[in-house]
Formats: C-alpha cells, sequence, structure tokens
C-alpha cells in the first residue's frame, strides 16, 4: 500500500482481492463438482454437467468483468439509468406468463434462453446500484433536500416491489442494507435514514406478527403460502393455529416437519462436519439424497463444504469473503470520487448480504431464502452478476485517486 | 493490516461498514464453531439414526452329534430368490409417473367435460376438486410398485416355470417396514429350482438369491423327543446388542437337547449396519461384528441303538389299532449314558422350520391320546407293576427274607389255574397271575407271583419298602433341562403313618397305586441292580465342543459315570435277583423268555410287568406293560428298559427287548473297535 503510493508505477489490480476471488472460483467448481457427481455414472456427458457449465459461467463472467474493466466506471456510470431501466423491462416481462418460467419451483424469477435460465433479478441488482451511486454522487448538499431522497428511494422502491412480486424475497430483500448502506455512505442526513429505518422497522416488525400470530384471514400483507411457512420454519412456530382439531394439528406437524426438512439436513451436514469434515467427495448427506439434490449445488453448497472440510473449510472459506470485502472496502477508500466509492460499497454491502443470508441460512440463523453464494452456487446469472460486480469494484480500483 | 487500516482511517461511514461486516462474520464464525464444533457430536448421531439401520445376523446353530459323531441336527443352506427393492427405483417412479399421467389425462377429460357443460372455465374450487389429493398420490405410488413388483416375479416365475405370486398387503408391509431388507419371493429353493435359477446369466432387475442357514435333521423323526424342536424367536439373547433396527429370522430352541443347551448351540449373533439413502433404500453394507457359530453339543447316544430300538418299539404288538405308544431306554449301566431313548408317537422336528404345519400335522400334535410331542420316556409317569417287585424283592431280602423259603400260593376259588391272595380285614381279594403252588424267591419273581410280594411286603411293612425305593430315587427328578421330565410318584414316609391301610401296602408291593416312575427312572434303577449297586446320574451329554474355527477353547465334557446314591445292598442279595432275573428269560416258563428268544447268545436278566389302570369306580381303562432287563448276565453293560401304554403284555415287551439287545451286538461286531474306540475317547478325553 504505502509502495503504491510511493512508487511511479502504479498497480492496476487489487490482487489480494484476485488472489481470494479465484479461490473462491477453484473451491465453488471443485464442491460443485463434488455436490453433483454423486453417481459414479455420469448420465450427461461432461460438458453438460454443472462443474463444467459452471467453469463455462466463470469463464464468460471474468470476460464481461475484463470488458467491465477496459472502461472507466464514470463513463459506464453516465449510462446507469439507461442500463437500469433497461433492467427494469425483463424485470416486468419475468412477470408476464408465458415470457418468465417458474422452473418448476412456483416463483416467476427466470426467463428461458434455451440453453440458459435468464434471472434478471442478478443484474437488476448491479444497475440498481449503479443508479443509486450515480444518482447520489452529486454535491452532498443536494441530497439534504427531502425530494431527492424521496427520489432515491424511488429507485430502490420499484425493483425492490418488481422483484418482492416474482416472489423472490430474499433476491428483494439484499437490496434494502445495500441500498441503505450506500445512503448512509453518501451522507443523506441522518434523519432521513433513522425515519427510513425506522419505517422499514415497524413495517417489518408488523409483517412478522402477521404472519406469525394473526388468524389466517387477518393477514394484511399477502404472501405465498411456502413463504409463510418457511417464515414459521425459522422461528420455531406451529403451523396449526390454536384450538385446531387433533388430526388436523398432526397433518399440520407432518407437513412442518416436511417443510424444515431442507433446514434440519442441512443442519446435520453442517454438523456433522466437524473440525475436519469427511473429505472431499466424502459426504453422504448429498450422496445418500438427504440433501436435496436440486439445492445440494446452488442454494447449500456451503452444507457440502462444510459437511466435506469441517470447520477449517468453512473458516476458510468465511476469510476468503472477509478477503474480498475488505479489499472491496480499502478500495472505496482510495476511490477517486464519490461515484466511485458510492459503486464500491455498494457492491460490498451487496455481496456481504449474500454471504450472511446464505451461510446463516446453512446454519439456521436466517430464514430459508433463495438467495445464492456468489461464485460458490451453482447458477449463470448469479455468477455472472457477481463477476461483473468484481470488475466495477477493480474498475473502481484502476481508476483510483492518484496521489 | 486491512482490516485495522480501514478502522484506524478518519472516514467514519467506511469505519461503520467495515464494524457491520466484521459483526456479520463474526456472527457467522460463532454459529460454525457452535455447530461444528460444539453441537458435532449431536449432528453426528442424528446423521447415523437417519442413515443406518442395525440388522441383527444370527449365528449358525451348532451341530448335534451322536456318541460317533454321526449328525442328528445341523444345519443346510437355504436358498430365497429375493428382491432387492433399491434396485427397482427408478422402475417404480416410472411406473408411478405413467399411473399419474393416465389419472391425470382423465381428470382433465373430465374438467372438459364439466366446462362444456357449465359453458364456462372451471373456479379454483372446482379445480381444486379435480386435482389429485396428497392420499391418491400415495395409493398410486402403492399400486406402481406393486405393478412392478409382480412383473419382476412374473418373469421369475416364468424362469422357473411354476406359478408365484405377491401377497400386495405383506409386500406393502415389507415395503413400509423393512424396506432396507431385500424382499423373499420365494423361500428355500429346492435344487432344480436353484439350477434354472442360475442357468440364464442374467437375472431380472433386481432378482438375486440369498442365502440363509436353516436347521435340518437329517434323521427325521429319530430321536425327535430327545433333540426337541425349535422355534422362531428373533430377539436378542442375554449379552447381545439388545437395539436392532431389523432382525434376520432365527430360532431358539423350544424344549428337548435344543432348548436345554440353547446357549451353547445359539452361538454369538452378529450385527451389520445398512447405510439408507433418503427414500430409505440401501445403499451399502458394513458387517461391524461377525456372528460367531455356536457349538456342537455330542450326546451319549448311539445313532445305530437308537434306530433298532425306534425300530423295536415299532413293531410291538398292541391292544389297539394306530401307531405304539410307548418308550425305550438303553442305558450304559456303568456310565450312565443313555445310549437310546425313544418315544413313540414321534414328531418331525424339521416340521417347526416349516412356515404352517399341515392341518393333519397339526390335528395329529393335538390328540389327546397320541400325544406325539410328549417325551413318554422322560415325561411320562407309570404304574411300574411287576417290575416295582425288583424294589420289593430287594427290600424283603435285605429285611432277611430267606430266597429258599417255601410258599404256597392259593389257588383263585373263580379261576383255579391262577393263584390268589385276601388281603386286610376285609378280606379283599388280589388275583394273582401265577398258578397256585409253592414258590421260592426266584420262582416267585420269574413267574411274579403277586401273592408272594404281597405277603413278603405286608410282612417287612411299607417304610422298608418305600426307603429302598428313595435310594433307586424314584419320585424325583434328575433334573434334565429339557422342559421334558416328571418325577413320578412315591408315597413319603410321613403319609405312610396316617391312613394307610395294608391295601395300600398290597398295592404298593406289586406296583400299583400310588407308586409311579418314568421309563428313564427303571433304566436308572435296573442299571444299579445290575452294577453292583451305583445309583448313578444318567448322562445324555458327553461334551459341548466349540466350533472348529473357534477352537482355541477347550470343550466342555460331563463327566460319565456320576454316583447319586448307593443302595446299600450287600452283593450277596443283589447276585440273588441278578439269578431271579436271569431265569425270567431263561426258564422255560419265565414271563420274560422272549427276550432271550430273540437275541439267543446273550444272557440277559429281566423283569416284566403289567400295570393295571383303573378308574374311579375300579373299572380297568388299560394298563402298562414293561420290561426292565440288564444284559449280559455275567458281565452286565447295558440296561434296556420297554414301556407300552396298553401292550399286549409285560412278555410281549420282552420281545422288543430281544431285539434291542441284538442290535447292540451287532453294532459291537460291526465295529467294534471303531465304536469302542471313539467312545472311548470321547469319554475319557
Amino acid at each position: 500500500m504505502f509502495d503504491a503510493s510511493l512508487n511511479e508505477h502504479q498497480r492496476t489490480l487489487d490482487r489480494l482481492q484476485l488472489a481470494a476471488l479465484g479461490a473462491l472460483m477453484l473451491i465453488g467448481c471443485a464442491f460443485i463438482y463434488s455436490a453433483t457427481m454423486v453417481n459414479n455414472v455420469p448420465s450427461l456427458p461432461w460438458y453438460s454437467q454443472s462443474w463444467f457449465r459452471q467453469i463455462v459461467w466463470y469463464t464468460l463472467g471474468i470476460a464481461a468483468a475484463i470488458a467491465v474493466c477496459l472502461v472507466d466506471y464514470r463513463r459506464v456510470a453516465r449510462w446507469s439509468l439507461a442500463l437500469y431501466w433497461l433492467s427494469i423491462l425483463p424485470l416486468i416481462a419475468v412477470l408476464i406468463p408465458h415470457i418468465g418460467t417458474t422452473h418448476g419451483w412456483g416463483a416467476m424469477r427466470w426467463i428461458d434462453l434455451g440453453y440458459f435460465q435468464f434471472q434478471p433479478s442478478e443484474f437488476a441488482k448491479l444497475t440498481f446500484i449503479l443508479a443509486l451511486a450515480h444518482f447520489l454522487s452529486c454535491p452532498q448538499d443536494e441530497l439534504r433536500h427531502a425530494p431527492n431522497f424521496l427520489k432515491a428511494l424511488g429507485l430502490l422502491l420499484l425493483p425492490f416491489l418488481l422483484i418482492l412480486r416474482e416472489p423472490d424475497l430474499g433476491s428483494a430483500l439484499v437490496l434494502l442494507p445495500t441500498g441503505l448502506m450506500m445512503l448512509y455512505v453518501a451522507g443523506v442526513p441522518k434523519r432521513f435514514l433513522l425515519q427510513l429505518v425506522g419505517g422499514v422497522g415497524v413495517l417489518g416488525a408488523l409483517f412478522l406478527v402477521g404472519v406469525l400470530f394473526a388468524p389466517p384471514n387477518w393477514q394484511i400483507f399477502k404472501m405465498q403460502d411456502y413463504q409463510r411457512r418457511r417464515l414459521l420454519v425459522y422461528f420455531d412456530q406451529e403451523y396449526a393455529p390454536p384450538g385446531a382439531p387433533k388430526a388436523e394439528r398432526e397433518r399440520l406437524r407432518k407437513q412442518q416437519f416436511d417443510d424444515s426438512h431442507n433446514v434440519r439436513q442441512a443442519l446435520i451436514s453442517v454438523g456433522s462436519g466437524g473440525l475436519m469434515g469427511k473429505g472431499w467427495r466424502q459426504g453422504t448427506q448429498n450422496a445418500l439424497g438427504y440433501l436435496p439434490r436440486a439445492v445440494a449445488h446452488n442454494d447449500f453448497i456451503f452444507s457440502v463444504i462444510a459437511e466435506e472440510k469441517g470447520f477449517v473449510g468453512s473458516v476458510t472459506v468465511l476469510m476468503l469473503y472477509g478477503a474480498v470485502l475488505f479489499t472491496g472496502i480499502r478500495i472505496a477508500s482510495q476511490a477517486r470520487d464519490r461515484l466511485g466509492r458510492l459503486l464500491a460499497v455498494g457492491v460490498v454491502t451487496l455481496l456481504f448480504s449474500h454471504v450472511f443470508i446464505n451461510i446463516g441460512m446453512n446454519i439456521r440463523i436466517m430464514p430459508v431464502t433463495g438467495v445464492p453464494l456468489p461464485l460458490l452456487s451453482y447458477g449463470g446469472s448469479s455468477v455472472l452478476g457477481s463477476l461483473i460486480a468484481m470488475g466495477l469494484l477493480q474498475n473502481v480500483y484502476i481508476y483510483r485517486k492518484a496521489y | 493490516m486491512l482490516i485495522f487500516d480501514q478502522l484506524k482511517k478518519g472516514d467514519p461511514h467506511l469505519r461503520t461498514l467495515t464494524l457491520v461486516i466484521l459483526t456479520g462474520l463474526a456472527v457467522l464464525l460463532a454459529g460454525l464453531w457452535w455447530v461444528q464444533i460444539v453441537s458435532a457430536r449431536d449432528y453426528q448421531e442424528s446423521l447415523e439414526t437417519q442413515s443406518f439401520r442395525t440388522v441383527r445376523i444370527p449365528a449358525v446353530r451348532g451341530r448335534i452329534l451322536d456318541r460317533n459323531g454321526n449328525v442328528l441336527a445341523e444345519n443346510r443352506p437355504a436358498y430365497n430368490i429375493s428382491l432387492y427393492l433399491e434396485e427397482l427405483d427408478r422402475p417404480f417412479k416410472n411406473a408411478y409417473s405413467n399411473e399419474v399421467w393416465e389419472v391425470r389425462a382423465e381428470l382433465k377429460q373430465q374438467s372438459a367435460q364439466m366446462e362444456a357443460k357449465l359453458g364456462r372455465k372451471l373456479n379454483k374450487q372446482e379445480r381444486k376438486q379435480l386435482a389429485l389429493t396428497t392420499a391418491q398420490k400415495a395409493l398410486l405410488r402403492e399400486k406402481a410398485r406393486y405393478e412392478v413388483v409382480s412383473n419382476v416375479v412374473l418373469q421369475v416365475s416364468r424362469r422357473l416355470d411354476r406359478p408365484l405370486t405377491v401377497d400386495p398387503t405383506d409386500f406393502e408391509r415389507h415395503y413400509e417396514t423393512r424396506l432396507a431388507l431385500p424382499y423373499p419371493v420365494l423361500r428355500d429353493l429346492d435344487a432344480t429350482n436353484i439350477a434354472r435359477f442360475e442357468e440364464q446369466s442374467t437375472s431380472p432387475l433386481g432378482v438375486d438369491l440369498e442365502v440363509q442357514s436353516t436347521r435340518v435333521y437329517p434323521h427325521q423323526t429319530l430321536a425327535a423327543h430327545l433333540l426337541g424342536s425349535l422355534r422362531r424367536d428373533d430377539s436378542s439373547a442375554e449379552g447381545e446388542e439388545a437395539f436392532f433396527s431389523f432382525r434376520l429370522p432365527d430360532f431358539r430352541g423350544a424344549f428337548g437337547i435344543e432348548y436345554a443347551f440353547d446357549k451353547a448351540l445359539r452361538g454369538m449373533a452378529g450385527a451389520k449396519s445398512v447405510e439408507v439413502n433418503n427414500m430409505g433404500y440401501r445403499t451399502t453394507e458394513n458387517v461391524w461384528s461377525p456372528a460367531e457359530p455356536g457349538s456342537d453339543v455330542v450326546l451319549t447316544l448311539d445313532l445305530a441303538i437308537q434306530q433298532a430300538a425306534e425300530r423295536a418299539l415299532q413293531s410291538t404288538p398292541v391292544t389297539y389299532t394306530g401307531p405304539v405308544r410307548g418308550a425305550v431306554v438303553v442305558m450304559d449301566v456303568w456310565t450312565g449314558d443313555i445310549l437310546a431313548l425313544a418315544s413313540s408317537p414321534a414328531f418331525n422336528p424339521n416340521d417347526a422350520l416349516l412356515p404352517h404345519l399341515p392341518p393333519a400335522e397339526l390335528e395329529r400334535r393335538e390328540n389327546e391320546v397320541l400325544r406325539p410331542i410328549f417325551n413318554r420316556a422322560t415325561q411320562g409317569s407309570y404304574f411300574p407293576g411287576s417290575v416295582f417287585k425288583l424294589v420289593v424283592g430287594l427290600a424283603a431280602l435285605d429285611a432277611g427274607l430267606d430266597p429258599n423259603e417255601t410258599f404256597v400260593v392259593a389257588p383263585n376259588p373263580e379261576m383255579p389255574s391262577r393263584g390268589a391272595i385276601w388281603v386286610g380285614p376285609a378280606h379283599h381279594k388280589i388275583r394273582d397271575l401265577a398258578p397256585p403252588g409253592e414258590y421260592n424267591f426266584t420262582r416267585a419273581l420269574y413267574k411274579s407271583s403277586n401273592s408272594y410280594f404281597i405277603t413278603n411286603g405286608l410282612r417287612i411293612g411299607p417304610e422298608r419298602i418305600v426307603r429302598m425305593a428313595q435310594r433307586f430315587h424314584l419320585g424325583e427328578k434328575i433334573g434334565l433341562f429339557t422342559r421334558q421330565e416328571s418325577s413320578g410318584f412315591l408315597p413319603s414316609l410321613s403319609r405312610l403313618s396316617s391312613g394307610w391301610s395294608e391295601g395300600n401296602t398290597a398295592n404298593l408291593s406289586i406296583g400299583q397305586d400310588p407308586v409311579m416312575v418314568t421309563p428313564l427312572q427303571v433304566a436308572v434303577l435296573t442299571s444299579a441292580i445290575a452294577n453292583g449297586g451305583k445309583v448313578l446320574w444318567p448322562r445324555l451329554v458327553a461334551q459341548v465342543e466349540p466350533e472348529q474355527a473357534s477352537a482355541d477353547q477347550d470343550p466342555e465334557r460331563f463327566p460319565p459315570g456320576r454316583v447319586r446314591d448307593q443302595l446299600g445292598v450287600s452283593q450277596r442279595i443283589l447276585s440273588i435277583v441278578h439269578q431271579a432275573m436271569l431265569a425270567d428269560t431263561e426258564a422255560p416258563d419265565g414271563t420274560g423268555v422272549g427276550a432271550a428268544r430273540e437275541c439267543p447268545g446273550l444272557r440277559i436278566c429281566g423283569k416284566t410287568g403289567t400295570a393295571q389302570i383303573q378308574n374311579e369306580n375300579n373299572v380297568k381303562t388299560g394298563q402298562t406293560t414293561w420290561f426292565a432287563s440288564f444284559a449280559p448276565y455275567e458281565k452286565p453293560r447295558w440296561a434296556v428298559v420297554v414301556m407300552v401304554e396298553d401292550g399286549i403284555s409285560g412278555p410281549s415287551c420282552s420281545f422288543v427287548a430281544g431285539k434291542i439287545y441284538r442290535a447292540i451286538l451287532d453294532s459291537q461286531r460291526n465295529s467294534p473297535r471303531k465304536n469302542d474306540t471313539m467312545a472311548n475317547a470321547r469319554l475319557t478325553q
């Protein structure tokens, strides 16, 4: 760091961050392999298997990140509003039947592009950061005006509500801390922020009370049944309303047991890994199908890593994310302008939210929401989105302050 | 460092962000530490409970051998055709999706019809009514499974060229409760079917042969009562792992040697763990404690003598149609070894392995008269009749009776060719089968004169008779542990002092009510007379030999010739009895001539008996016929006791004994060395 400021020659890329990202991608590839190649006789040709497809996505993502780095982020930011609206369009499109596909999961989150199911919310997160950073990079005085604050809030709420409508509670929720943190770092007056946080808090509390305690027909917030049940599972609340007949109570108990299956199995996977784990490809939870195959390599990839590599493996993953996050903050502190700083803060917060929600879900300190673990979970949109975001960070670093 | 740089810098906003992220990561770290380090053991346990099933593997049961190493009970492999359900997982799923597709198509048609009828789209409620419920889906799954399984079984049935069916409820029960184990389709294939099944190289999907060990008694009903029988019992024995998810079929001894030596024969059951996947299908198996085979039990029985004894018993003439009801005991008079222990009618112990007894056999087993399970040699209590005169005679001689003293039997007025005696104050007449005339001890014994023994019994008093009988341990159990023993009956001394009449003494003197004995007790009694006064513990089991593979421990041996009691009667008296018993088979008018006639060349000492069985109105309902004997007279070796329920007479039993002696001599002659050396080697080791 001192070298960088003292030497004539400035390093053009944050190498520590790149190393951490590379390590994460290797781990991702290895454990997607472990999670999907449970039968010794693969049913698909090698080029159609998840681990290889993930490598393809990594390659495409790295290419996209390099492309992002080639242009100064300030020039990219000029297009931010256009990009923002461009990404809002598929968010609307995905809600239209025949365009959006449920992927068999009951939520319209994907647009089928043949080889690839495109998940527009992954990109909307990025264009949102870009647009908000661009908007907030105006002189700080302007942010004292309430209308500007409301406009910024509008930028947040539009994708938030659209994604919530899919419904994809997890992806929508990560926008909130990201937006809040960007507003805070941009220097929006404290009272606005407190009001916002208070409002969100009250709404959230009302929402939870409604879900957990209100009788079924009193619910203020319309929620999909499965979402409500997931929350009930998380808070360990009985499905059956008090005074339900015995048979009904039994049925709901059984259903609750089934619904909490993933969480329970994820916990057993993580916990049974112990200190050192069972070894790569030696985990039984995934191989025997207790950890459902459909989610083991994406939303629950962390369970596979934790089972096979133990506490040591989990902490390694955590440290790698830590390295990416803290180098990200360093980049923010070195950014040449408010735009770069806000961009970096937005990307870091977004990444952190993903990591926290996903790992938290694997060890039951967060409810189950379909939030991927950046770079480790299988999935093209997520990998592309994450790598482009990393490209943005490096971009801010490349065009940082010249001391 | 990276983190502290951020905290130190004067940038409050980024410092806050750093703190937030640091806190978040710390929370995750703490959570992981809690789950993976602190509670790791709990989660490992839940992992095991959900993905492992333990299975109890019964041990191979030990064999039962005769004294020469001939096999009386062993094990053979039984081949079952079994379905490995985990291999049928995919066909189950395919069949299910076909079923669902069909039902869905039908439902679609129904909804189309309804829409046409109503002229509008169906609302949500109506659509829901036409959708498949969870219960319906479960039923379809069950149906699909059964279809797949019955198809596979049909293929097996074609290959074996015999019809096979699968019971849907039975299969479903197996699927629900024992999914991790293979489902048996056909048990215990014979050699032809094994060959048919194996001749095509590929089996139908999921079908394979499975081997289990099954008990087999190669000589069928031979010595069935002594060997005993098994009953199905999968439970854990003492000292075994008690908790299993599943148990493979196992058996326990129900009675007989199988019961008495069950612990040694059974061995130690092993255990394996089966790893199952989330559907409950088996994935891998791991035997973590192999079963230890049971020990062999070597009996004192001699197969050839046992066979001869059973054959001879079968050939006894009886007063009824149907199988002979009787028993034979052959005992070595010096060692107490039981060389043969036969009871008729018998049962086939192999039947216990059948899933169900045939109805005819079930009926036969419950027949009150036949009682084929009942071991008449050790469990049956009978009046000894004249055989008891041996005890009375010994008591009288011991009390000073002069064997040469002449006694005159008075004729029976109603039947002048036979004698009679009048007993007690009421002068109750007791008939005598012996003719009237002069008798000494020898003649009285071999002609079995009631008058002589009643007179002498009354002379010495009942106490001396009971005391003598007590020395033979009549009325007491031997303690066979085979669950097949009766103690017989002998009136106690205190019983004699109150309400005991001369009539009672007269009855006791000729072995009638109330004294009762088992054939085995009579064999012990005869042996004691033969060997010079040693009352022996009969020996059924020579030793228990651990299975060869684990022969580091010595066999458990049971010593021969254990003396239970001494008669305390002088040799002079015993030789008087010997001579009298010899006369029974050799005097031309002896009652036991049949024995000598069947086995010429062997001098046999014997005593016949015919005990009357009366109902409460003193009407005769039957008789128990006996022949108690030992041979050779010069140097006694074997005691043979024959008892037949409702036989023609005591003398007819003597023929049976004669045949048995002949067989004993034959087996001695055919392999004298082998028998002796083998037996001696086993017995003296």
